[in-house]
């Protein structure tokens, strides 16, 4: 009866039913392919979380239009801490360009996990050895230059980037996907893409050269590949990655989402996973993770606007 | 190499990689027999249990679902008239009729028996040739691609049953489809009619299941009664026993039909983002050119099944190669096994062959080994699962019903696709109804978005519209899709004239 009475009372102290959350496994939704550069961030990431969560994280990859079936079935998903979405910077590309009717607005962020800096890669079958030698030969030829991007994305966004601080004009080809991208770039198709640390393998067999990085300083894992910043270019880009839930989701269960995000992002296993794919561990929490998706939003704006591509 | 080759299969051959390799078969087997669970899904379900396992015991998982999975969906097809998964729809052509002639165990056997040497061969190439495929491969700008799928269209001439304007209205058709829903290059939404659902398009797998499948169980439905009838009758009148000499004779004794699959499937692999679909359809759509009876193909003919299944199985050796040789996956599976190999810490690109060689020949060893043991899982299960075609047409078409529909949802993880396969479903039942073939549909689906997406991107590289048929291998293909229009025409014409003596003719084809 004593034993009765207490679990009643306990019962009475839970506030609301969201403070048994989760009593089921999680849907994480990555917006694009399994193998693609966020699945494999996603997946090491989705068992760490998995770990503190103590509930299964299902990775659901749906993908399609420039991620943005993901990101609509994410909005439109029950706000009740059961499916996530795994996102990156496109969020706000695909929302300017008009690409998608889906703004990060319409989710409240979990939390920052990892941030891959950009890497301006060009073709074996190109001439310039460095990035001076580049911006001379694109403004004696302005327009001819390739560029291999998804188009409203990060990767046409970084090219972009670097067209303006250099005063170059470049010709954009539309190829979906990092791996198409490097088929073309590898075959001389195109002459330049936006490539990262995963492809340190095609650069130390000299099929692929790295001319630029785009971090403030050198990256240790590449060490002879100068910054833009130090050539006199202002280009700092990375992709930065995160966990976002539909609007709605109470605020319980988000800190118990950011709560067991801060632990995981800390766990060795994931660490070393991001390491060996050239990624840096990132976090931010719930506060930290909104205040710089809304920089980076107006950033965003601010660059499409410039490139002519705004549509909103 | 032979003796880094021998390493490599002795070094599978060990219990840790073994079982991981017929765990992954069987599992193949399965995923590739349920319509609507595609390969690529089976190895996405394998790949978190391979993060915990040494790098070659999960590859050797993965490809066992990858060559288990090409093997599985002919059983489907071949029995039930449903492709398991798009590459054995071709399989389905003659595979079905065949069955329906009362020799479903000859129809599975020729398959299964066709993939394990197609496979074989094509591994013996990737051994070979990879470096030589591998360049090829490269030369292939935008242009190249867009002669390449110009002339796999091309092949709806040959596709067609007998009215050419019917065929050729179904090939548009498939190219129509493929319009729908954001474009691929800017996402622009087309002909979405303000519709959240059709902003997605319609993918391709809903839409083949919809259409082939759908449009089965109807026919199977409206014959209910006579079945009902035939499910009694069947026990005596089908042959599940199957005499193997024969049916590896009936392969083997058509050595040059046996390579030129191999060798389509194994070149259709290499390329990037084309898949075991187009491979099939083309090997079955030559193989039915070169036939000197391209009449008796859709009847229940052995050359269509070994084409098939020969160019689906090589065309898993030739997806391997490019991850092999630059580290650029060709095909979604391999994409997956590309991201456990980076997850792993594995540098892939060109450097891998020279510098994780143990890793690379443990590859090729698991491939070749994964061919006897899908046959050994065949050969036990066969038992089984020839038993679908004596399971009364009442209870399997349900259960099929349902796997497609959840096979449908699984996809993409939404209801979208189900309503997707819906719509489909009927409007494939309409075609068959009104003597539409669905193979040039089907065709015409496989390629129009990488038709388009190529055109604009040459023409976006380079305005100069001349490049077409000023680059070598594009201005080639281009030729051949001529020529290979000119052939199908001419032997419409002259099977026409021939039909009346055509009908006594021995069986010997090649």
């Amino acid at each position: 009866m004593r034993k009765l009475a207490r679990a009643l009372a306990l019962l009475a102290l839970l506030p609301t039913a969201a403070a048994a959350y989760p009593e089921r496994p999680v849907k994480l939704i990555v917006p694009w392919a399994a193998g693609g550069d966020t699945d494999n961030i996603f997946r090491p990431f989705g068992q760490a979380f998995q770990k503190q969560l103590g509930e299964t994280v299902v990775i659901a990859n749906i993908g399609g239009a420039s991620g943005t079936v993901g990101a609509r079935e994410a909005k439109n998903a029950p706000a009740d801490g059961y499916t996530l979405f795994a996102v990156h910077d496109y969020i706000h590309l695909t929302y300017y360009t008009g690409v998608s009717d889906v703004a990060h607005t319409d989710f409240a962020p979990v939390c920052a996990v990892a941030s891959t800096p950009s890497v301006l890669t060009a073709s074996p079958k190109t001439k310039w050895r460095t990035l001076p030698e580049l911006v001379a030969d694109a403004k004696a030829r302005p327009g001819q230059i390739t560029v291999g991007a998804t188009l409203g994305s990060t990767s046409h966004f970084f090219p972009a980037i670097f067209e303006k601080a250099a005063g170059v004009r470049l010709k954009y080809v539309s190829y979906d996907g990092l791996a198409q991208r490097m088929n073309a770039i590898l075959g001389g198709h195109i002459d330049l893409t936006d490539g990262n640390l995963t492809q340190k393998g095609k650069v130390d067999a000299g099929q692929l050269r790295f001319l630029a990085v785009g971090t403030e300083k050198r990256s240790p894992e590449i060490p002879d590949v100068p910054t833009f910043k130090e050539l006199g270019l202002d280009v700092v880009y990375a992709v930065v990655r995160g966990v976002m839930a539909p609007k709605a989701t109470p605020e319980p269960v988000l800190a118990t989402l950011d709560g067991a995000c801060t632990k995981a992002v800390r766990d060795p296993v994931f660490a070393q996973s991001m390491k060996v794919q050239g990624t840096d561990v990132h976090h931010l929490d719930r506060k930290g993770y909104a205040a710089f998706l809304a920089r980076v939003d107006a950033e965003n704006r601010l660059l499409a606007q410039e490139l002519g591509l705004l549509r909103r | 190499m032979l003796a880094l080759l021998a390493d490599g299969i002795l070094d599978v051959l060990q219990l840790k990689y073994l079982v991981p390799l017929a765990a992954g078969t069987l599992i193949g087997v399965v995923g590739g027999a349920m319509p609507g669970i595609t390969i690529t899904m089976t190895v996405i379900m394998v790949l978190p249990f391979t993060f915990g396992l040494e790098p070659l015991q999960g590859l050797a998982a993965m490809i066992g679902v990858y060559v288990g999975g090409e093997s599985g969906g002919l059983i489907t097809a071949t029995l039930l008239g449903i492709p398991g998964k798009p590459s054995s729809i071709s399989t389905m052509f003659d595979g079905f009729p065949m069955t329906r002639k009362g020799e479903p165990g000859r129809a599975v056997w020729l398959g299964v028996w066709a993939s394990f040497f197609g496979g074989l061969l094509g591994g013996v190439f990737l051994i070979g040739a990879t470096g030589w495929l591998a360049e090829i491969a490269l030369e292939f700008g935008p242009w190249e691609f867009f002669a390449l799928f110009i002339f796999a269209l091309s092949m709806v001439a040959g596709l067609t049953e007998e009215s050419l304007a019917k065929g050729l209205l179904a090939g548009a058709l498939g190219l129509i489809i493929t319009i729908f829903g954001a474009d691929p290059i800017m996402s622009v939404p087309r002909f979405t009619m303000g519709s959240e659902l059709l902003r997605g398009g319609f993918p391709f797998l809903p839409v083949l299941i919809g259409i082939f499948a759908f449009a089965q169980i109807m026919t199977d439905i409206e014959r209910a009664r006579s079945l009902a009838e035939s499910d009694a009758s069947a026990r005596d009148l089908v042959s599940l026993a199957v005499s193997h000499v024969k049916v590896v004779g009936e392969i083997l004794g058509r050595p040059f039909l046996l390579l030129w699959s191999t060798f389509i499937g194994l070149l259709i692999g290499v390329l990037p983002a084309i898949g075991g679909s187009a491979a099939s359809v083309m090997a079955y759509d030559q193989a039915k050119k070169l036939s000197r009876h391209p009449e008796r193909f859709g009847t229940g003919t052995p050359e269509g099944i070994i084409a098939s299944e020969a160019s689906n199985n090589a065309n898993v050796g030739g997806s391997l190669v490019t991850i092999m040789a630059f580290g650029i996956p060709g095909d979604a599976v391999t994409a997956v096994m590309l991201g456990a190999m980076t997850i792993h810490g594995i540098q892939s690109g060109p450097l891998f062959m020279s510098q994780e060689t143990t890793l690379a020949y443990g590859i090729f060893a698991a491939y070749l080994l994964a061919h006897p043991i899908m046959l050994a899982i065949m050969a036990v299960g066969a038992r089984w699962f020839l038993r679908i075609v004596l399971v009364p047409k009442s209870i399997l078409i349900p259960v099929v019903l349902v796997l497609c529909v959840v096979g449908a949802y699984a996809l993409n993880n939404t209801m979208d696709s189900v309503w997707v396969l819906a719509l489909f479903g009927v409007i494939g039942y309409g075609l068959v109804k009104l003597g539409f073939p669905l193979a040039p549909l089907i065709l015409g689906l496989i390629l129009g978005d990488q038709i388009e997406v190529n055109l604009v991107r040459a023409l976006m590289t380079d305005s100069d519209p001349a490049l077409f048929v000023t680059r070598p291998i594009s201005a080639l293909l281009l030729a051949l899709s001529a020529g290979s229009i000119a052939l199908a025409l001419w032997q419409r014409r002259r099977q026409r004239r021939r039909q009346p003596a055509a009908d006594g003719a021995p069986d010997v084809d090649f």
